[in-house]
């Protein structure tokens, strides 16, 4: 045999272990995730009322979207969600990335500690951890207490409470700045050197070097955890004790999907509610992707 | 090479449709000569679970053929499980329901009809108004696990500290109540109030019951009036003014931790509370204190009783339970035997089959004989049996917590939520 075809036939078995190794995650995807869509697909069109069969009634849920109040409330309550958290988040991961990426001794370590927020906030302890800091015995108002200022329950005042969720996911600046850093250090140092020569300050150089050779990557993070806050669901669940509230100020979309269905047996619309938020993630994510040849550099 | 590839696909593969297929059903068991299993569920504290879990190791003794499993969660919780099994078709074989629930279920045909298991689960010992609670469409759909009434819970120790005498349940009106709280919160250390806000969808009932109307009308409608709605948020609002009762948002927070532990009076932070008689022994432990049992305010002067005896809980079965027979005995074990009665105690409220009351009498401890003897004196004086809301009606607790959070925190006037009350329940009932 020549080489050449023992190769191929080396390259040929390698595959198909490959699909042998993938084939569990198709099998999951298939029975977990592409059959659900399709049956919510299906559900959204029904009356289904989780105890009794689906009944096929046309379009009338998503009709009843347009005069449904308090799916409005929750959109004005997601989206301010997310044009707040995101860039507020987005920020601290690119300020934290920039102060790592000056050289700080012990690198791999500060990486990780920043990191593990991103890994941890999701989960229910942290989202029952954020009752404990802002509720109204909480550690915020002993700490105000102690300089003789009294505060309120910050997670059951409809001022603050989204506000306590956006602070949450700011928290998790971890993974975008894991992104950025790693952005940061493909660019080139002889930039910032020849820079340096013809007199540019730190700050020139951020807006003309760090900036516009880093778009590719603020975009990357931008589209990624926008579609993330969109979908946020167990932090506002667990903090506002799965009502959403006070005066649903914390029912951001999926938590008001979550109370049709589960809480008022409404499965049909809720899965009409989803196939809504869906189109809105897809929506504005193709108008990110319009937008992207603004304002996208990419160097080459 | 080729073989170990081969066997390694087909074990990977292998695997995986075992582990989807695992997925599928594994609730069968017992159909041949193995032991029946049977799931129970129910919602509730620690303690409540430490006795069930007697009371289930109990009934298996006696029943070696049957094992049962346990399953149990804090009330906001063991909703939205339970209607996401049962949808599933894997809900438990005995479900604990309350309130508008057992009609939610059984409308919906997810519950038995227990007149289909009468060899097994005898209800003749069982007192018919609480039996009443689980029937309807002429169907007996669950069985009271024991008979309750909403009371006012009040703290004797925080009413001594402030020097305010605890007010005459016999005779006391809202206005009383009104002053009386606002007079506790005043003589107490801040943070002591002198009562939760207390609304609540079953003290909107008594108030209105009182008034002649009701949450809901025997024929499925909200019964509650405008009027009626505005006058209870101008009374707690008041309340709220006074410092009677706390800030909102400490009451928004309050609404998100349904546990007694939780609550103000568990943690002696109140003079009164609405709640239920049951409750008495769970909060009486929570605050260390001798806790007391009061009748509703306006009771002697109303128009009409507005407080009424109900079955605390309901046990049900489900209708797709793979062995009905052996649910029913362990309901029946439940609700007719002393074994079980002993150990449950009035946890459940006062057992509602007399002859394991009777039994139980001597075995209970002060709190619970408080509660046995509450009812036992206010029942002469208890007004019409409850109208149970229709289907749909379970989303008004909800619908009321967050108009109130409105009304409390002055986003809408009491005028304004009561008008969106009635559409929203209205909505939801439909």
């Amino acid at each position: 045999m020549s080489e050449r075809s023992l190769k191929i036939k080396g390259t040929r078995r390698e595959d198909r272990a490959a699909y042998v190794f993938l084939l569990p995650w198709f099998i999951g995807m298939a029975v977990f995730t592409i059959g659900p869509i399709l049956a919510s697909l299906y559900l959204s069109f029904t009356d289904y009322t989780l105890l009794s069969p689906p009944e096929w009634i046309g379009l009338e849920n998503f009709q009843r979207m347009l005069d449904d109040t308090r799916l409005h409330k929750s959109l004005v309550v997601t989206f301010e969600y997310v044009f707040v958290s995101v860039p507020l988040q987005l920020g601290l991961a690119l300020a934290l990335a920039m102060l790592l990426n000056r050289g700080v001794r012990g690198l791999a370590f500060y990486r990780s500690v920043y990191y593990l927020p991103s890994l941890l906030a999701g989960s229910v302890s942290i989202a029952i951890l954020w009752r404990q800091i802002f509720g109204s015995e909480g550690l915020i108002n002993q700490l105000l207490d102690l300089v003789g200022l009294q505060g309120t329950s910050w997670i059951a005042n409809p001022d603050f409470a989204l506000g306590t969720l956006v602070a949450l996911n700011a928290w998790t600046f971890g993974a975008p700045m894991v992104i950025f850093l790693a952005g940061l250090r493909q660019i080139p140092t002889s930039y910032y050197e020849a820079a340096s020569v013809d007199g540019a300050g730190p700050v020139s150089q951020f807006f003309r070097i760090t900036l516009p050779l880093l778009t590719p990557i603020i975009f990357f993070n931008v589209v990624l955890q926008m579609i993330d806050a969109f979908q946020n669901f167990t932090q506002a669940f667990v903090v506002s004790g799965g009502l959403g509230g006070p005066v649903d100020s914390t029912l951001v979309y999926t938590l008001y999907l979550y109370d049709r269905g589960f809480g008022s047996f409404e499965m049909g619309y809720a899965s009409a509610l989803a196939w809504v938020l869906l189109v809105i993630i897809a929506v504005l994510t193709g108008v990110n992707f319009l937008f992207a040849k603004k304002w996208v550099f990419y160097g080459d | 090479m080729r073989i170990r590839w081969r066997l390694a696909a087909a074990l990977v593969a292998g695997a995986t449709l075992l582990a989807a297929a695992g997925c599928g059903d594994d609730s069968g068991g017992g159909s041949g000569d193995g032991p029946v299993e049977l799931r129970f569920s129910w919602w509730g504290n620690n303690d409540r679970a430490e006795t069930t879990k007697k009371v289930i190791a109990a009934f298996e003794a006696k029943n070696p053929g049957i094992k049962v499993t346990g399953d149990f969660a804090d009330f906001n919780a063991y909703f939205d499980k339970l209607a996401t099994e049962v949808a599933s078709g894997r809900g438990p074989d005995v479900i604990t329901l309350g309130g508008a629930y057992p009609r939610e279920y059984g409308g919906r045909g997810a519950l038995l009809d227990l007149s289909r298991v009468s060899g097994e689960l005898k209800t003749d010992k069982i007192d018919a108004a609480a039996l009443g609670n689980g029937k309807f469409e002429d169907k007996q759909f669950g069985v009271p696990t024991g008979v309750n009434t909403p009371v006012i819970i009040a703290d004797p120790v925080v009413f001594e500290k402030a020097g305010v005498p605890l007010p005459d349940d016999a005779t006391w009106t809202w206005d009383d109540f009104v002053r009386i709280a606002t007079d506790v919160a005043k003589k107490s250390p801040k943070g002591t109030y002198g009562v939760a806000d207390p609304t609540k969808s079953d003290t909107l009932d008594v108030y209105s019951r009182q008034r002649g109307e009701g949450l809901y009308t025997p024929d499925g409608k909200l019964g509650i009036s405008k009027q009626t709605l505005v006058e209870w948020w101008t009374l707690t609002t008041k309340l709220r003014d006074a410092g009677a009762s706390p800030p909102a948002a400490t009451t928004a927070e309050l609404a998100t931790q349904p546990s007694p532990e939780q609550s103000l009076i568990g943690r002696g932070l109140a003079g009164m509370q609405v709640d239920w008689s049951n409750q008495i022994g769970a909060l009486r432990k929570a605050s260390g204190h001798p806790l007391k049992l009061l009748r509703y305010p306006g009771e002697s002067s109303a128009q009409q009783k507005g407080m009424w005896l109900q079955a605390s809980q309901v046990y049900t079965i489900n209708a797709k339970s793979k062995h009905p027979k052996e649910a029913a005995k362990l309901v029946d074990f439940l609700v007719n035997t002393e074994d079980a009665g002993k150990l449950i105690l009035t946890d459940r409220g006062i057992p509602a089959n007399g002859d394991v009351l009777k039994a139980i009498l001597p075995a209970l401890n002060e709190d619970q004989k408080a509660q046995a003897e509450f009812i036992e004196a206010a029942t002469p004086t208890m007004g019409q049996p409850l109208v149970i809301g229709p289907e749909g009606s379970t989303d008004t607790p909800n619908i009321l917590t967050r108009l109130n959070d409105e009304v409390l925190f002055n986003r809408k006037t009491p005028a304004e939520a009561a008008d969106e009350f009635a559409k929203q329940v209205e909505a939801a009932i439909k």
